[in-house]
């Protein structure tokens, strides 16, 4: 079996179509060939990004209506179907509920203040991400003056990061990565044979945690573990940043201190 | 007179008809989905699905009971966006997918997809992107893309995209190369 006709049939094959032999031998080619092995992932993943992140667009209900106006035999505007009428006692309020929610858990996030856990778990699994990647930079550091101007064009926002690294916490690189609803700059920092994530986003409309709040340096900062990991979450004005790894947490912590004394 | 379309439908055409419309009825949102990234303008997928809905019902007895309507009602919406929408209104993607280059085997592209950049790039895309892509590709790369994601076998497609059903896996296969090819260059 040829490359050229592998990967004629790896939607096939995604999809459960093909014969066992031609599996068989599809398998085999892909054990040995790389780039192959490499369109399967690549072809799989776009799958998964057409089938539940594409928008799907729906009709608007006043063209519905003019179709069914205008169709022969079919009701302009439909009755309600049978089924609702019969689960509408017990769907309306459950929609009501849905509602409310929707309504009270930003409140609650925003006004009642809220743990930080979604931020801190969010940050937590970037930085994951980052480690379960084998090329998680898109530039690999030549210092912080290199790293912040290729961010430009990238982010929708410019990322205000001053510590440049140092000897004890030397700048790797930089990607763009995503933060919750939002894109974010990414720094990976090291210490030691530890990676360092910090990431830094848009801070308007996230749930900041309002507890357990301590100063560090010159900012208000949230101190948590999670998972093993010890995170750092604070705000500063109109960014966000989130400090992530491994490390001991007064490391960690002298490390935001320089981050926040220079920004 | 109880649609703007039957103007002298007999009786029994016009049963027909009712039973047909109110099954095509049930795929306006996929018809008008796919009319959206074939026109990209909300206003022109809403004339696009309002003709295609016409000419469906002045062709009803050419429908053969028992076979796809989805697929027969996407061949008319696409057969109605090529004979109108292409020719008058501007539309600067109207290449076919033969203008596309493939990634094959060898290609120069081939040494950066080695590595897991690409992969990257594909876990970490966002829905706003895609449709940028896709919206870039040509009309025949977007119809067969989007074709295969409501679900058409290869058969069905090639009768709404009128070509042979070997061409269709080919098409298919280029097509997504190219949107790959077009989500990498947004990674750069």
């Amino acid at each position: 079996m040829t490359c050229d006709e592998v990967r004629e049939l790896l939607l096939d094959a995604q999809r459960g179509r093909l014969p066992a032999d031609q599996r068989g031998a599809l398998e085999s080619h892909q054990a040995s060939c790389e780039a192959c092995a490499h369109e399967a992932v690549a072809e799989s993943l776009l799958s998964e990004a057409l089938e539940s992140r594409l928008p799907q667009h729906a009709a608007p209900v006043a063209l519905k209506r003019r179709l069914a106006a205008a169709w022969p035999g079919v009701p302009a505007a439909e009755p309600a179907p049978r089924w609702w009428a019969s689960w509408r006692r017990v769907l309306v309020p459950a929609l009501a509920m849905g509602a409310l929610l929707l309504v009270a858990a930003p409140l609650y996030y925003q006004r009642a203040g809220g743990s930080g856990a979604p931020m801190v778990t969010e940050a937590v699994n970037d930085h994951l991400r980052l480690l379960s990647s084998q090329h998680p930079l898109d530039i690999e550091s030549g210092g912080m003056h290199q790293v912040k101007p290729w961010f430009e064009g990238r982010l929708d926002f410019a990322p205000v990061v001053r510590f440049l690294g140092d000897d004890d916490f030397p700048l790797q690189g930089g990607a763009v990565g995503y933060y919750l609803d939002r894109k974010a700059a990414v720094f990976v920092f090291h210490r030691r044979l530890h990676a360092v994530t910090l990431l830094v986003f848009r801070a308007e409309g996230l749930p900041w945690p309002r507890r357990g709040l301590e100063r560090i340096g010159g900012v208000t900062a949230q101190v948590t573990t999670s998972r093993g990991f010890n995170a750092i979450v604070w705000r500063e004005g109109e960014l966000g940043y989130a400090l992530v790894s491994d490390v001991d947490l007064p490391e960690l912590v002298r490390l935001v201190g320089r981050l926040a004394a220079t920004s | 007179m109880n649609g703007a379309y039957d103007v002298g439908m007999p009786g029994e055409r016009r049963a027909d008809a009712a039973v047909l419309g109110r099954e095509a009825l049930a795929y306006a949102d996929t018809l008008y989905n796919l009319a959206r990234y074939l026109t990209r303008s909300p206003t022109d997928a809403e004339d696009l699905v309002q003709e295609t809905y016409a000419r469906a019902l002045s062709a009803v007895h050419q429908f053969t009971p028992g076979t796809n309507l989805k697929a027969w009602l996407f061949r008319i919406l696409r057969n109605t966006f090529l004979s109108q929408y292409r020719h008058e209104r501007h539309n600067p993607t109207v290449g076919g997918l033969d203008t596309v280059v493939a990634i094959t085997p060898g290609a120069e592209s081939t040494q950066w997809l080695r590595g897991d950049l690409e992969l990257d790039r594909l876990r970490k895309v966002v829905g706003e992107e895609i449709e940028r892509a896709l919206a870039s590709l040509s009309e025949e790369a977007r119809t067969v893309i989007l074709l295969d994601l409501e679900g058409l076998t290869e058969v069905e497609v090639a009768q709404v995209v009128g070509c042979a059903v070997g061409t269709v896996k080919s098409r298919l296969s280029r097509a997504r190369a190219a949107l790959r090819e077009k989500l990498r260059d947004y990674s750069k």
